[in-house]
């Protein structure tokens, strides 16, 4: 890890929960101007971004590039202690669930489908809004339904009649 | 029209509706709602561990192990808590209390139920409560009006 970061007691690291949302305000300002240059400036706008959402995904988020900025941020300005901290899966989750689709977009870019590269790229700029705006993180929520299902799989192979 | 400018209008358009849909899910996030005439089952009290059989209040809050807004619904319930003599509340995963997910429709963590002594569930939530709402529940023994 970069720096000493926090961990709870099993060792999984814990961030600081204004780091996704300071995160997904870069994330809003580098689509939202892709969207609007478009063109080679505006792809290589998305593959920048594709690429930070990779490295939180594959490294972790204690590696995101966003993350540092918004360590040093809170350093150079001394923005104080956390109010709360959570484990960093969900934010994780929706970082993969960026990657995904802004991949399906650069596919679409390469293969000469433009407009609907513009797409994908604007459901990422449209979900990183609603987070930098209203800390509501679809990508978390969707995290937390995909435990929840797998809970639901291991208990019906465990105990067949638990769940209807 | 300049592509760049209707560009920019399409992007604040979206910001527009960001924001409106933010605001809209946010107002409902949280809000105490009756339990219609719903109630606990005692095996479902029993696995989560509620004994109110001194004829006390309580609540169940369902939630999950990486479920951050759950730790502020458990401070809410740690005052509420603290206030009240004989009120109590337990934490459950909702991964591990399936049966109870399923039979009251949890589709999210965290979900609060607020438990009358005799199982009935007074009123519930999904998302973090305000104090106010939940100590309206308790003073109204469920009784929440046409507010809910």
């Amino acid at each position: 890890m970069p720096q000493n970061l926090a961990t709870d007691a099993e060792g999984r690291l814990l961030i600081d929960v204004r780091g996704p949302r300071f995160g997904a305000a870069i994330t809003t300002v580098v689509l939202a101007t892709a969207l609007v240059v478009q063109g080679p400036v505006g792809i290589g706008l998305v593959a920048w971004q594709w690429a930070v959402f990779g490295v939180a995904t594959f490294a972790g988020l204690a590696w995101s590039p966003y993350g540092q900025v918004f360590r040093w941020f809170k350093r150079r300005f001394d923005l104080g202690a956390p109010p709360e901290t959570e484990l960093e899966g969900p934010p994780r989750f929706a970082q993969t669930c960026g990657f995904a689709v802004t991949t399906v977009g650069l596919v679409l870019f390469a293969g000469g489908l433009t407009v609907a590269g513009w797409v994908a790229a604007g459901i990422v700029l449209v979900l990183s809004m609603l987070l930098a705006t209203t800390g509501l993180c679809i990508g978390c929520e969707l995290y937390l339904f995909g435990q929840r299902l797998q809970a639901r799989h291991g208990a019906r192979d465990a105990d067949n009649g638990g769940v209807a | 029209m300049d592509p760049i400018l209707l560009r920019l209008l399409l992007v604040a358009g979206l910001l527009v509706v960001v924001l409106a849909a933010g605001w809209l899910v946010q107002r409902r996030d949280g809000t105490v709602r009756h339990g219609g005439d719903a109630r606990l089952r005692g095996d479902h009290l029993a696995a989560v561990g509620l004994d109110l059989s001194d004829g006390a209040a309580g609540a169940v809050l369902l939630g999950s192990p990486t479920c951050t807004p759950c730790d502020s619904v458990k401070r809410v319930l740690g005052d509420i808590e603290v206030e009240r003599a004989g009120f109590r509340w337990v934490y459950a995963d909702a991964a591990d209390h399936l049966a109870l997910a399923d039979e009251h429709k949890v589709m999210r963590v965290p979900t609060l139920f607020m438990v009358a002594a005799d199982g009935r569930i007074m009123a519930r939530s999904s998302g973090v409560p305000r104090h106010d709402d939940l100590r309206r529940v308790l003073d109204a023994g469920g009784d929440l009006g046409t507010a809910a």
